[in-house]
């Protein structure tokens, strides 16, 4: 892509990267990731090595090699990406964005320029960074003109930037090929043919007109270049015809001379070397490639294994094995969980994914028992390959690949596939077991919780209980009781009562709520009136209350659940009055953008700072408090209906002493329409 | 006047246990059942001047039974529910049930919501034309209204949703029932309305908005005018 922009090649043009992928910057925009921005960097800074990428899949190369080359000469090195709007599809964006992140996590500093043509975009990066040193791939010239062109792109950078330009080729190198088909092998003898042809008549003209004998260097030079084009196959057949050639040469009439043969021999000496040679060396350059191979693979498998160390859920696993698997093999891929019911959940999900067998069926053909001759083969069904993701008990999962036309995968990708699975399982495992830990702690958890309960409840249940119990038996006794004590008892027991439901609420408003059984039902409401109906009940009780009211008029409605709301002016204003008895007690609210804000303050001892997050726990009371019928569950509703509304509750120390409790509750949503004005206040004569 | 019949409709054997003597102390006859089906049976054949029923019973839905009940009777029923069941109550009062009791309840909020029941089957509200609730009068014939004697200046709506108020003072109303009054059925569902007219009203007829003696709110309900 990168460089079929610079030479032009790309005869479709295609659609701009969607916004989605890439931030539009518009053109001539350099988008820098990290600190400092490419512009800011000082004139001692040492000079940026400039990788250029692609989007094409080779690109990985480019940033392996930008990486080992600033690694090496000890410099920052920069990969920029150039988007050319129409150019570049969506997915190609996308994979950009994923060399991008390669180079990021290999310590680049990455930048996406948007420019008219790549060229112009590199120039661009490349002053703003001060590069001295551009490294990009290059795809195989087809032909003259793409030579011209390129060359003319690579003067043009070096012209604009001063810069050495490093290229790198990206498509497999030739050499090596075996001829398949018919054609091919005809063409491949044919060729092979003339090269030998030639080498005859050259060798001959040698003889001829230099009287030189150039027989065995020109036949070695020519037997040489067939093993190196062709291959064992080509060489040796090669070999004889050359001998067969040289014997025409060397044995010229008959009857054979005996000079003639020793020449032959020493020809057929020197072809056969000069091929065992020849084989050697590529055999060398082969191993080199594919050692070469090896290690981008491995540093992409490190580079995976990081990526899937910072996974937190199996999702996640997927996701991250997913997007990897699509950039090392240009194919889709997605992970199979099985579930109960014998079907699969499909990891990332998407929308339609390839038709799979049920887990039952596919499964065991992972198993221990299962006959394959290659243990690295995938299984390839549909026009899918399979491999598993081993677990303690078998196979976990199936990471799922289906390569473009669903094509099986080439073996020598076995490997890679099979280690992007082992990642995969081992991920998943780590996940699953931080679930485990997760699963247990909250077990802990809740497992202390049930005890500080049945303790409290035991005890705060018993105690009114016991008074209620021990009064009623009184007040049954034979002997008349003095009829003062008698009502005593009676009031008790309505108040030890009255406090035994107080609890009872308590706990179940609170169970209800943390397990969320309780739907919120919000309204939109004024203030003044749950702050009204809290005081109302709470006044019910014992008449008036030194607490004092500051709501403004111009409130305005709040989205609330009245009846919770109340619950939790009850509480703060219970609280207030226990707490800080004969102080005054305020409670006010005002408006803030897109809030509206409550403060619930007393002029008692107030709470220590540290206890001021802890007050708001379970079953939490304060250190030396009386014992006063409070289980500290109060402050727990509180929060929890505060939470539901997606509002905050906290307490701050009162400037000039006591505890003040505020709540933000969020006015969100669309505030109802406001009312059709009235006219007029009522009059006697607009009446019907 | 003889006593009043009072036919309680309870399931718990504890709560009928403290309901009846309480009630018979005060001179009111009792009549109980167990189930929903009994209720509606002895409801028929006794005609008791008041109900009280427990809406959790066994057998029927308790909105059943008001529902059942309504289709013959205008006698006044006074719901008895547990806690956290505002829904349940606000479909009972929308059926026609008179007032709601939360359990627990003390024998004197009992009396309280039996003899304001009474009180509003009893009489009409053509009988009178002005109401008097402690220092607010309401003259519904001239549509005037008084705070201790001082007259106060309400909107039309205002002044309906009073009135719609006083007609069943002491009394709970629900919202619904109150918007299906004063708004008609373009104001169902619109609470919020109810709820901005109700501070209106607040601030021009209480000393002190924020605490109420007049116009109580009943959370997630509706309104109650105090007659006490």
């Amino acid at each position: 892509m990168l460089f079929g922009a610079i030479l032009g090649v790309r005869a479709v043009p295609e659609p701009q990267p969607s916004p989605r992928s890439v931030p539009d910057l518009g053109p001539g925009t350099v988008h820098s990731r990290k600190e400092p921005p490419l512009s800011d960097l000082s004139p001692e800074t040492v000079h940026p090595i400039l990788v250029a990428l692609g989007s094409e899949p080779r690109a990985l190369r480019l940033v392996h090699t930008g990486f080992r080359m600033a690694r090496e000469q000890g410099r920052p090195w920069v990969a920029v990406h150039v988007a050319v709007p129409d150019w570049e599809t969506a997915p190609e964006a996308d994979q950009a964005q994923v060399w991008l992140r390669e180079a990021r996590d290999l310590g680049a500093e990455t930048a996406w320029v948007t420019a008219a043509t790549v060229c112009e975009g590199l120039i661009q990066a490349g002053a703003q960074c001060r590069a001295d040193q551009v490294v990009m791939g290059h795809s195989r010239p087809r032909g003259l003109w793409d030579r011209l062109e390129r060359s003319r792109a690579q003067e043009a950078l070096r012209r604009s930037l001063g810069v050495r330009i490093v290229t790198l080729a990206l498509d497999p190198a030739p050499g090596g090929r075996v001829a398949r088909s018919v054609g091919q092998r005809l063409g491949a003898v044919l060729a092979v043919g003339a090269i030998l042809g030639m080498c005859g008549v050259f060798a001959s003209a040698l003889a001829v007109v230099a009287g030189f004998p150039g027989v065995p260097p020109v036949f070695a030079l020519g037997v040489g270049f067939i093993a190196h084009r062709w291959g064992r196959a080509g060489s040796v057949p090669a070999t004889g015809a050359a001998l067969g050639l040289g014997a025409l040469l060397f044995l010229p009439g008959p009857p054979f001379r005996a000079e003639g043969w020793t020449r032959l021999l020493v020809l057929a000496g020197i072809l056969v070397l000069v091929q065992m040679v020849v084989l050697l060396v590529d055999r060398l350059h082969q191993e080199t490639r594919s050692l070469h191979r090896r290690e981008a693979e491995s540093l992409l498998l490190m580079i995976l294994g990081r990526a899937l160390g910072r996974c937190a859920s199996a999702r996640e696993v997927a996701e991250v094995l997913a997007e990897r698997t699509r950039g090392m093999f240009q194919a889709q891929a997605w992970l199979r969980v099985p579930e109960l019911d014998d079907t699969w959940i499909t990891l990332p999900e998407a929308p339609e994914p390839p038709a799979c067998p049920r887990p039952s069926v596919l499964l065991p053909r992972f198993g221990r028992g299962a006959n394959r001759t290659d243990p690295f083969a995938p299984l390839f069904l549909e026009g899918c390959s399979f491999v598993a993701l081993a677990g303690q008990g078998g196979a976990d999962g199936l990471l799922q690949l289906r390569l473009e036309g669903g094509r099986p995968l080439a073996p020598d990708s076995w490997g890679l596939f099979q280690s992007l699975a082992v990642q995969g399982a081992l991920a998943l495992e780590r996940v699953r077991g931080l679930e485990a830990v997760h699963q247990a702690r909250l077990a802990t958890e809740s497992e202390r919780l049930r005890n500080t309960l049945l303790g409290a409840v035991s005890h705060d249940l018993r105690t009114p209980l016991a008074a209620i119990q021990g009064a009623a038996t009184s007040l049954l006794l034979p002997e008349p009781l003095p009829e003062a004590t008698r009502l005593d008892l009676l009031a008790m027991i309505r108040d030890e009562s009255e406090q035994l439901n107080r609890l009872l609420s308590d706990l179940l408003e609170l169970t209800r709520l943390q397990n969320g059984a309780l739907r919120i039902h919000k309204e939109w409401q004024l203030l003044d009136e749950v702050v009204g109906s809290a005081l109302q009940r709470l006044e019910a009780r014992g008449g008036p209350l030194p607490i004092r009211v500051d709501l403004p008029a111009s409130l305005p409605l709040v989205p609330l659940d009245g009846a919770l709301m109340e619950q939790v002016l009850i509480n703060l204003l219970g609280n207030a009055l226990r707490h800080a008895p004969a102080s005054p007690v305020t409670l006010c609210a005002w408006e803030e953008p897109g809030a509206v804000q409550l403060a619930i303050a007393d002029r008692g001892p107030g709470i220590p700072a540290e206890l001021h997050r802890r007050v708001f726990d379970k079953f939490f009371r304060m250190p030396h408090a009386r014992n006063d019928g409070g289980v500290g569950l109060g402050l727990a509703i509180c929060g929890a209906i505060v939470d539901l509304h997606g509002g905050a509750i906290w307490v701050e120390d009162h400037p000039g002493g006591g505890a003040r409790f505020r709540i933000t509750l969020p006015l969100d949503g669309a505030p109802p329409e406001p009312l059709e004005p009235e006219p007029s206040p009522l009059s006697l004569d607009t009446l019907p | 006047m003889t006593q009043p019949l009072i036919l309680i409709i309870e399931d718990e054997a504890s709560l009928r246990r403290f309901l009846v003597p309480a009630l018979a102390n005060n001179d009111y006859q009792v009549l109980t059942a167990a189930t929903g089906a009994d209720g509606l049976a002895m409801a028929q054949s006794h005609n008791p001047d008041i109900l009280l029923l427990d809406l959790g019973l066994p057998d029927l839905d308790g909105c059943e039974v008001i529902r059942s009940l309504r289709q013959w009777s205008r006698k006044p029923i006074i719901v008895i529910s547990a806690r956290n069941q505002e829904q349940d109550k606000v479909q009972a009062l929308d059926l026609g049930a008179d007032d709601y009791l939360t359990k627990p309840f003390g024998a004197e909020e009992l009396l309280a919501r039996i003899r304001v029941a009474l009180r509003h089957a009893t009489q009409t509200v053509a009988d009178t034309q002005v109401l008097q609730f402690g220092g607010l009068r309401l003259d519904l014939e001239r549509r005037e209204v008084a705070m201790d004697g001082i007259p106060v200046r309400l909107t039309p709506l205002e002044y309906r949703l009073l009135e719609a108020l006083a007609q069943r003072a002491g009394k709970v109303a629900t919202h619904a029932q109150l918007l299906n009054e004063v708004w008609g059925p373009v104001g169902a569902g619109q609470t919020h309305y109810l709820r901005i007219y109700m501070g209106t009203l607040r601030r021009k007829i209480e000393p002190d908005a924020t605490r109420p003696r007049y116009l109580l709110t009943e959370p997630s309900i509706g309104y109650r005018l105090n007659v006490d």
